[in-house]
């Protein structure tokens, strides 16, 4: 307790002098997505629903043996989400669109971690353990972790998922943009890599960006004129491209902001330099101070005026 | 600070109602050894769009809050220096360190790397909101021992007779506790701002911990004010709860009601409440959620509740004079104030949290049930032990203890 | 289980000698009772498409022959021509109109088989087999050379058709983000026109024979196993292919059976009655 009680001292004493000398006020939010990020497109109107990425995933993230083989599409026949042993799932949705032949065509959507430009799950995370790379990746080092869980109360997307039935080190999951491949081996994420039609485009975010808008001016008829991503929750480096609008194909509508920013804004305005304590306990001090020896008299102060 | 009269009550400790408690308490721990034997996900119904259930709801958001009793308690009587309320401070602080220690307890549970818990002290993120709440809970818990220390050494001042030690070693330890006791009584004042100024902070930041979920909780709470939301109605919930707990105690231990005391501590509710009342409501109207309210659906339903039953209704009830003085009404109000605020919290973490992605439901599995009871009743056990056996409770008039 | 030597020995001279075309079959008899006597065979001779080399180990008179448009088609398979990186900007439509002007069709195509198959998509992968790509059939079909030959090198002296790989090589070229690679080029030719003429596979198998993966590694055998450990081994992964078989004729088969030693008038020989390794 002596420790904490001198450390306590010690952060006041050092956030005070940093008062006194920085009176500034709390500097606007500003977003810290990396200028050279990479990311995907994934084109909706590509995706033939073959489960290859799933494979890939599965192979080159070393995780463990499917319940199912990746080769059968009755899968597909159910809305899936990634879980604690799949990082990234290709469900199947109907949009009412027919053929000429009276068939419904399918839509298949790939879905994985997004890896926001400002993601909510790293700036929720107590420690830290989530980060945003420089690459583009959001990146979990577990040996941060304690297993709190806010980051899958934060994801607006719902994808981190959690390895509940492990009593004592348990791990968060979820795509890890092949963080180690595309990093530190130059290869491809393996789901991009293995796609059999491209429907995954690997890239830097910008160029993507390009690519995307000239696929959209190049074939208005085939998609609808939103790349989802581009500005949801503030960007995303996984981006999409649909035939369909994306609300019908499971997509959740979010805000253009990033969703820390509310929450970081108000953070640092009130404990930057952690001058809001510092004022509140002098205040206190000043109250506790002239009320010193007054209480003495409030004996009766109740007593019968009710 | 030492002009009242607490005392150990010395009453019997194994009633039924405690072998009750003891009881729960056990199958509670037996809970919480399955849930290191076979993961959270074996006890529990949480899953990926749920990741905060029941525990984080009640054990850690309602704990807070209602601890806040501690600090309020401590504001008025040691900064106001209003010490006729003296009489209470004690037992609110008990039942603040006690909450706050099953905070971290259930913390434990909750966690998946319940050995990890240390970390946040060297990986800091200062955009968390989660950090800065784990922060000022490590450091108040360690204040709240402090304030706690008091009562240990007048109890064993000059009476330490360890069984079977040398009369030195008695003599030694007797002198460190004097030593501290003077120590402290000097420097009590920090610790007394400190513990407001912590909790402040840290009850204003539970609510903000949700703001980064937008999408997810529902707009009848979701407001960018909730910190501040949050942070008065933990100061209005905090002497409807002492209220609450001593009508309780007292009842239990047949001790003198303290009506003279609770009557006129709770017209600063009237104030307090009605100060978050019109906040909620302004707020509401401000962001035009009222049209949600007839949504029939569960939230909204859970909403009504919160506000009319355990918000409005005991406003009401606590602006009349003849509630405040009469015991029972006083009590059944404090009850309603308390139940709205646990409910607030369960229904900002648990019933208004719809991940719209996934919209999974959610309720609570029998093993985090028995968990968190276990953890409640293991609490008034120990609240109990404490108080038979340190000076908390104030001496009962009537009788006279040998 | 006591092999028939006589009756398999002959059985596999008639196959061999009458009918060349039946060398992958044999082959893959062949292979299926080494494998179930326990001789464990290298992994690409499992791949019913087996190259030609992959035979001569176990059916010498086979591998002396073999087609050469297939030889061709190999080779030119195995050729990485350079990028193409600049194309002529032109629409379909124009495309298809200067073709006719011009007097190119699909009589000047200079070949008629292919081999889909490339050392570029090799570099990232190899889980499938490559594609017999009836070139001539295909053009006869569509009558279209533009369908797919959709562009053609900005530079004069080029050729007018060049092969798929002339422009499309490695996926995600930094410079050129735009251009697909070769396997998506592929495989959004081919299926994208299946599907709209209703007529060609569309699925994986339709086109390719997979890569099955290295058995020698997979297979645990003692040193001399008991017929039934080989079957046993087998249906530890292939449970579902065991199960088939059980509803097939092959097992279900019961009857006389007169070039069987021992067995000319038995009513109930079959596979599921006398065969040994029917657990
Ligand atoms: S999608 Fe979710 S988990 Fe992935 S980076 Fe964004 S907030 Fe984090
Ligand atoms: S569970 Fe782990 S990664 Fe997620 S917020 Fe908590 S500490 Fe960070
Ligand atoms: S980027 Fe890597 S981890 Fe993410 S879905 Fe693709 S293969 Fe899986």
């Amino acid at each position: 307790m002596g420790i904490s009680r001198r450390n306590f001292f010690k952060i006041l004493s050092v956030a005070g002098a940093a008062t006194a000398t920085a009176r500034t006020p709390a500097r606007a939010w500003e977003s810290q997505a990396p200028s050279e990020a990479y990311g995907c497109i994934v084109d909706l109107t590509r995706c033939i629903g073959c489960r290859k990425c799933e494979q890939a995933c599965n192979e080159v993230n070393k995780l463990p043996p499917p319940d199912r083989s990746f080769e059968d599409l009755t899968v597909l026949d159910r809305k899936r989400r990634p879980d604690e042993k799949t990082f990234t799932v290709v469900n199947r949705y109907y949009s009412g669109r027919i053929d000429e032949r009276d068939q419904l065509i399918p839509t298949f959507v790939k879905l994985q971690c997004m890896h926001c430009q400002d993601p909510a799950c790293a700036s929720a995370c107590i420690v830290g353990a989530l980060s945003k790379q420089e690459n583009g990746a959001v990146n979990y080092d577990v040996s941060k972790c304690i297993g709190c869980r806010y980051c899958m109360v934060a994801c607006p997307f719902e994808i981190p998922a959690y390895e509940y039935h492990d009593p004592i080190t348990p791990r968060v999951m979820k795509c890890t943009f092949c963080y180690e491949r595309v990093a530190n081996e130059g290869k491809l994420p393996g789901c991009a890599e293995i796609c059999p039609v491209e429907a995954i485009t690997f890239g830097r975010r910008d160029t993507l960006l390009k690519v995307a808008r000239d696929r959209i001016k190049e074939n208005p008829g085939r998609y609808v004129d939103h790349i989802y991503g581009e500005h949801e929750a503030g960007g995303t480096s996984w981006m999409y491209l649909s035939a369909q609008p994306f609300e019908k194909l499971g997509f959740v509508t979010l805000p253009d902001h990033p969703m820390p920013r509310l929450a970081e804004t108000i953070q640092h305005s009130l404990y930057s330099y952690l001058w809001s304590p510092i004022v509140l306990f002098g205040m206190l001090s000043g109250i506790m101070w002239a009320f010193r020896g007054k209480g003495e008299r409030q004996e009766d102060h109740e007593g019968g005026n009710l | 600070m030492s002009h009242h009269h607490a005392a150990p009550t010395h009453s019997k400790f194994w009633t039924p109602g405690v072998v009750a408690l003891a009881f729960v308490a056990a199958v509670g721990l037996v809970a919480i050894i399955a849930r290191y034997i076979g993961g959270i996900g074996y006890v529990s119904n949480l899953s990926t769009a749920r990741p905060w259930g029941l525990w984080i709801g009640v054990d850690v958001a309602s704990g807070v809050a209602l601890a806040a009793g501690g600090f309020t308690t401590a504001f008025l009587a040691h900064i106001l220096g209003k010490h006729y309320y003296e009489p209470v401070v004690r037992p609110a602080l008990l039942t603040a360190m006690l909450g706050y220690t099953f905070v971290v307890l259930g913390l434990l549970v909750d966690i998946g790397r319940s050995w990890a818990i240390w970390k946040p002290m060297i990986y800091w993120n200062f955009n968390s909101v989660l950090f800065e709440v784990a922060m000022c809970v490590m450091f108040y818990l360690n204040v709240l021992y402090i304030e706690f220390l008091p009562m240990v050494i007048e109890r064993f001042k000059g009476r330490v007779r360890l069984p079977g030690a040398p009369d030195a070693l008695n003599r030694a330890i007797d002198s460190l506790l004097a030593l501290a006791d003077k120590v402290l009584s000097k420097i009590m004042w920090v610790f007394i701002i400190a513990g407001v100024v912590l909790s402040c902070m840290h009850q204003s930041s539970l609510g903000a911990l949700m703001l980064i979920a937008p999408t997810k909780l529902h707009p009848l709470w979701y407001t960018p004010i909730l910190p501040l939301l949050f942070l008065t109605s933990a100061i209005a919930v905090g002497y409807p709860m002492v209220v609450f707990e001593a009508t309780l105690a007292t009842t239990s231990l047949k001790l003198d009601s303290e009506m003279k005391i609770l009557t006129p501590l709770t017209r600063f509710t009237v104030f307090l409440l009605g100060i978050y009342l019109a906040l909620k409501v302004g707020d509401m109207v401000i962001r035009k959620t009222y049209v949600y309210l007839l949504d029939g659906t569960s939230q909204t339903n859970a909403f009504l509740i919160e506000m009319v039953i355990g918000v409005l209704a005991p406003w009401l009830m606590l602006l009349s004079p003849k509630v405040r003085q009469s015991r029972r009404w006083l009590f059944i109000a404090c009850t309603m104030v308390v139940g709205g605020v646990l409910l607030n919290r369960v229904n900002v973490f648990v019933v208004g949290y719809r991940p719209p992605v996934s919209e999974t439901n959610y309720f609570p599995s029998i093993g985090e049930v028995a968990i968190t009871a276990g953890l409640i009743a293991g609490l008034m056990l120990i609240y109990r032990f404490l108080v038979t056996h340190l000076p908390v409770l104030n001496k009962p008039e009537k009788e006279v203890i040998a | 289980m006591i092999p028939k030597v006589p009756a398999w020995n002959r059985l596999r001279r008639r196959l061999t000698l009458t009918n060349l075309n039946s060398a992958v079959p044999l082959g893959l008899v062949f292979m299926a009772l080494t494998v179930g006597m326990g001789i464990q065979l290298p992994a690409r001779a499992m791949a019913a498409a087996a190259p030609p080399e992959a035979e001569t180990a176990k059916a010498p008179e086979a591998a002396a022959w073999s087609a050469p448009d297939q030889v061709d088609a190999q080779k030119r398979a195995q050729e990485v021509v350079p990028f193409v990186a600049e194309v002529r900007d032109e629409c379909k439509l124009c495309r298809q109109q200067r073709l006719r002007d011009e007097g190119l069709g699909v009589k000047d195509q200079s070949h008629s088989y292919l081999l889909l198959d490339s050392p570029i998509i090799k570099r990232t992968e190899d889980r499938y087999g490559p594609v017999r790509f009836m070139h001539s059939k295909h053009a006869t079909i569509t009558q279209d050379c533009a369908l797919c030959h959709h562009f053609r090198p900005a530079d004069e002296s080029a050729s007018e058709t060049v092969r798929c790989s002339a422009c499309h090589q490695d996926a995600f070229r930094q410079d050129h983000p735009e251009r697909i690679g070769l396997k998506a080029a592929y495989h959004q030719q081919c299926i994208a026109c299946h599907e709209e003429m209703a007529k060609g596979p569309v699925g994986c198998i339709g086109c390719h024979q997979k890569n099955a993966p290295d058995h020698k590694d997979l297979v645990q055998l003692p040193a001399n196993p008991e017929p039934s450990q080989v079957t046993s081994e087998c249906l530890r992964c292939h449970e579902s292919a065991g199960k088939d078989m059980l509803s097939s004729a092959h097992w279900l088969w019961k009857g006389p059976s007169p070039f069987t030693l021992d067995h000319r008038k038995a009513v109930h020989h079959g596979k599921a009655t006398t065969a040994v390794n029917n657990f």
